[in-house]
């Protein structure tokens, strides 16, 4: 572990008012264990990704609700700057201070109410190395704790900032992304004394690390193989395939304190498609089932080691994987559960201590890479496994039924709100082999063009459901699927931020449209609520151009043909 | 491996890759095929044959020397750069991969 000499610059906002910022953020208090332990009871704040360790993505606040949210206006905006691939991460509030992340890993604290920097801070990335990466340079979120913020960067780096003053307080370098070219993007989760964040993975040549790091120090505590981490795993991948397996952790999971658990869901192995068809179990680039991709892992949080584990694709032949962060944590009938999407498109209900299964129910409706999955057993039944050549209608596509934001849990209603895409491939399976030297390369081994489902059109929908049957309750349609995260509120709002540019919120009843307002730009990211000072508030980051929206404007057109990449802000509403 | 003849290699690596005589672009090149599904199928529909999220390559207008250098140096936001990653060789067999997609004039 290299720890690097901070080359960086924080500032801190010298506008008008400073004192009375200065004071703010002075008052924000220490994010302890306690304190993100019971986020849930606290819902003027938003202190991790998934809203608490819940994963509800869940406001109790219900000042803003379907009574007055015809009064819902912009109060305030903020624009980060060099916003390419536009703003997908998910903002925090701490006291009234609202920090978030954009391209670049750059860091912004504001004032909540207003909207007046506090401080920013601006990472030195390595510009060459971002410049080659595909998964780059955004970033989907921080994480907060013992009076820092951490942040990662696409250049491999875990960087922690005070939350005062934006000054960094470590950075440690925990990949060799120059080689490997993959680096963190996805929000870090903080759990007691430890840091948590996974590396990008699935279809680059690697093994896909989960870190647990100091938080006090920012020494690498442990690290976890989702490719070939236990010498169980290793057999699992013939032919020493495990050296570039792919897998990765790139979204932030969950935490089961009853448990000491760490849930956190894997990326898919590499290649994506598999030239050995039906005969992966012996032949082709991986044989076998290749633990742990595309699972979801228990780790204890203090030394990293495997708990337990459910692979939810064993040999996924798709690039279905499970890197999903959300792990919704649900009580029915005595029984303790999570509930995690599969990028597939199914929904996996676990027990929460050991992840056995208690069901499994489709979302998306075009779905043939199985016939079906078992729903007491989790098994594949009726794989489509495609050998070297064409191959027609593969539904979903590789886009998924279900994308990496996330849903929302209402307890009021009991319902859980979650989109679903709907579309499908023709593809060419194509023997490749794998690319490490002098720099890691993508190792999709397929070609694919995106088509509409038989009979039908691509479009996406929302559905409210009930979280363990998967009972549907309604749906609302979409012409395009939308790739923001959800949040409902004790207010009856369900909030949807459209792939168009619309902020929409909906009776969470009824699903009737109640209120929209133009943000100009697709939303690729996250959206929170929280209150300063009795108001609430409702924030939302816009910017357009992940590598699932690069898909649009082939597949729909306009307004994609002639959206911006490069922009994006964050927008927050309140009352009038 | 696919090679070029020496003079078109010569004159390709010191003029940034001159064209490639039509006969010899319609040879596939068995690695510049797998290098494309490696990384660039990804976007580039149809092993590049249809707009995706990045543009259709077949029949394209854009000069072999733009090509190899849209290749090194990539795009910002829309496609990485692959100087670090593939040496001229490669490069070479995913450009000739490219125009083999070429479709004759109707």
């Amino acid at each position: 572990m290299l720890k690097r000499r901070v080359g960086l610059h924080a500032s801190l906002g010298l506008v008008a008012g400073a004192a009375l910022l200065g004071a703010l953020a002075a008052g924000a208090g220490a994010v302890d264990p306690s304190r993100l332990l019971s986020a849930d009871k606290n819902p003027n704040d938003w202190l991790t990704y998934h809203g608490s360790y819940k994963s509800w993505h869940y406001s109790a606040l219900d000042q803003i609700n379907r009574d007055t949210v015809q009064d819902l206006k912009v109060a305030w905006t903020h624009h980060p700057g060099r916003s390419t691939r536009g703003v997908q991460s998910f903002p925090l509030v701490a006291d009234g201070v609202l920090y978030y992340s954009g391209s670049y890993s750059r860091v912004f604290a504001l004032n909540g109410a207003t909207g007046e920097l506090i401080w920013s801070y601006i990472p030195e990335l390595n510009e060459d190395l971002v410049a080659s990466q595909t998964h780059s340079p955004y970033n989907r979120g921080i994480a907060l704790g013992q009076g820092k913020l951490f942040v990662g960067t696409v250049d491999g780096r875990l960087i922690a900032l005070d939350m005062k003053t934006g000054k960094p307080q470590w950075d440690t370098k925990l990949l060799n992304s120059e080689k490997l070219t993959v680096g963190f993007t996805g929000a870090p989760l903080m759990v007691k004394d430890k840091v948590i964040i996974g590396a990008q993975g699935g279809e680059w040549p690697w093994r896909g690390p989960i870190f647990g790091v100091n938080a006090a120090t920012g020494e690498k505590s442990w690290e976890f193989f989702t490719v070939a981490g236990t010498a169980e795993a290793k057999k699992t991948w013939a032919n020493e395939s495990w050296r570039t397996g792919g897998g990765g952790g790139w979204m932030p999971g969950g935490y089961d304190p009853e448990n000491d658990t760490v849930w956190w869901g894997t990326g898919n192995p590499a290649p994506l498609y598999d030239w050995a068809g039906p005969e992966w179990k012996t032949k082709g680039p991986r044989p076998g089932t290749n633990l742990y991709t595309s699972s979801v892992i228990g780790l204890d949080p203090n030394d990293g080691k495997l708990k337990a584990f459910h692979q939810e694709l064993p040999h996924d032949a798709w690039d279905f994987d499970s890197a999903v962060g959300e792990f919704v944590m649900l009580e029915r009938d005595g029984k303790k559960l999570m509930i995690h999407p599969n990028k597939g498109g199914h929904i996996f209900v676990y027990n929460r201590k050991d992840a056995t299964i208690v069901n499994v129910w489709q979302a998306a409706d075009n779905i043939n890479f199985v016939e079906r999955i078992d729903p007491k057993t989790g098994e594949l039944i009726g794989r489509r496994d495609m050998a070297e050549g064409e191959h027609k209608n593969l539904c979903p596509a590789i886009a998924g039924g279900i994308s990496w934001n996330s849903g929302t849990y209402n307890p009021k209603t009991g319902l859980y709100y979650k989109v679903v895409q709907e579309w499908c491939m023709d593809l060419e399976v194509v023997k490749t082999t794998p690319i490490t030297e002098p720099q890691a390369q993508l190792n999709i081994g397929a070609n694919f063009t995106f088509t509409n489902p038989v009979g039908g059109v691509a479009r996406g929908h929302v559905d409210a459901r009930d979280p363990v049957t998967g009972e549907k309750k309604w749906e609302i349609h979409f012409p395009e699927p939308p790739l923001a995260s959800l949040l409902s509120t004790g207010g009856d709002l369900l909030f949807v931020p459209d792939a168009r540019g619309f902020l929409r919120a909906y009776d969470t009843e009824s699903g009737q449209q109640l209120w929209s307002h133009n943000n100009g730009l697709g939303h690729n990211g996250g959206i929170i609520s929280y209150s300063v000072e009795g108001k609430q508030y409702v924030a939302v980051v816009t910017g357009w151009g992940s590598l699932v929206g690069d898909a649009y404007p082939d597949l729909f057109g306009e307004p994609y043909k002639s959206m911006a990449t490069d922009s994006g802000a964050l927008v927050v509403f309140a009352l009038d | 491996m696919f090679k070029l003849p020496c003079l078109a290699l010569a004159f390709g690596l010191s003029l940034g890759l001159a064209a490639l005589p039509a006969a010899q672009a319609a040879e596939v090149p068995l690695d510049g095929k797998k290098l494309f599904a490696n990384s660039c199928g990804f976007c580039h529909s149809k092993g590049g044959r249809k707009a995706g999220k990045g543009p259709k390559l077949a029949n394209s207008p854009r000069s072999d020397t733009f090509i190899v250098n849209r290749i090194k140096k990539g795009k910002q936001g829309r496609m990485p750069a692959y100087a670090r990653a593939f040496d001229d060789t490669k490069i070479r067999a995913i450009l000739a991969y490219i125009r083999s997609l070429d479709e004759p004039a109707q």
